[in-house]
């Protein structure tokens, strides 16, 4: 059954979606998806968030963002 | 055998591919794996309803009225006779046996019949998020029996050295024959095939594989709407 199965690729990360329907709009988050690497966080994303028109979608791991402040914190902090 | 003989093929794996996939959309690994075999499955019976539409303009449809009442006329390999029980199944499916179905394509596309060069390229570009998918759980590694079994079907489906798939690859309207097939399959998934001895003697060249049977009852009376008909009649009633 698929609970004994065990993934070796390497620890499930998160990663975000980014996408967009017009060339004048910027990306902006559509979701996150969670995969063991980069191959099979594409596909997953594109299975889950490709409902809509994008003209591009692009993921980034979730670890890769550097965050300057977060909610309740201020550029100063 | 014709093209448009391997083209009713081609379809007709897809759609039992696609719906086998789709039988997996609450039972994979993670909730990702569950969307990703639900948008798969219905790429994959998309891709079959464009591959069926080309048969016309092919000039010739091979399909017959027994279709309806003999599921061993469908052309669909044993690797989809019955569902799958196993994730590793679905997996070796995936990575192997949609791949080959999609190098058959690239060998259409690229060939010379113009109807199939314009109507299945759309194929390849949904193909790519398959094949990452198939690639990246291959590697995560499954057991030896549905991979073996999935190389054989895939090397036997690409037909014998002498076929038809060589003859259409001679006349130009395949890009690629059953060893080049093979080679590019073995090269796109980045591992060798395992050892596999064909009889092609017994290789049934109509619906392109060794074994004889048909896919399940039930999956059959799905194709042809009676599972729809049962439900439809009991709210009849109701």
């Amino acid at each position: 059954m698929t609970t004994n199965y065990k993934r070796v690729s390497g620890d499930a990360v998160e990663y975000e979606v980014f996408a967009r329907k017009t060339r004048a709009e910027p990306l902006h988050q559509v979701g996150s998806v969670v995969a063991p690497d980069d191959d099979l966080a594409a596909a997953y994303a594109r299975a889950t968030y490709d409902e809509e028109r994008w003209i591009e979608m692009t993921i980034v791991r979730k670890d890769h963002v550097i965050a300057l402040w977060k909610p309740g914190e201020t550029s100063e902090t | 055998m014709s093209l448009s003989d391997l083209v009713l093929s081609i379809a007709d794996n897809k759609q039992m591919l696609g719906l086998r996939y789709a039988e997996w959309a609450t039972r994979a690994p993670s909730l990702e794996a569950d969307i990703a075999a639900a948008a798969m499955g219905l790429d994959d019976l998309g891709h079959s309803r464009v591959l069926y539409g080309c048969l016309e303009p092919l000039g010739e449809d091979p399909r017959t009225p027994d279709r309806e009442s003999d599921p061993a006329s469908l052309r669909a390999l044993p690797y989809f006779d019955e569902p799958w029980s196993e994730w590793g199944q679905f997996v070796a499916a995936n990575a192997i046996l949609d791949t080959a179905f999609t190098v058959m394509i690239e060998a259409c596309v690229n060939g010379s019949v113009e109807v199939l060069q314009h109507r299945l390229r759309k194929m390849l570009m949904e193909e790519r998020y398959h094949f990452l998918h198939g690639r990246s759980w291959l590697k995560s590694g499954i057991s030896a029996e549905p991979l073996n079994r999935a190389w054989r079907e895939a090397i036997e489906w690409f037909g014998p050295p002498d076929g038809d798939t060589a003859q259409l690859h001679a006349d130009g309207r395949l890009s690629l024959g059953p060893k080049e097939l093979a080679a590019r399959l073995q090269e796109r998934l980045e591992t060798k095939a395992p050892e596999v001895k064909i009889d092609w003697k017994k290789w049934d060249p109509v619906r392109r594989r060794g074994r004889p049977g048909a896919i399940d009852e039930r999956t059959f009376e799905m194709l042809r709407g009676l599972e729809e008909k049962r439900y439809a009649a009991q709210s009849k009633e109701a």
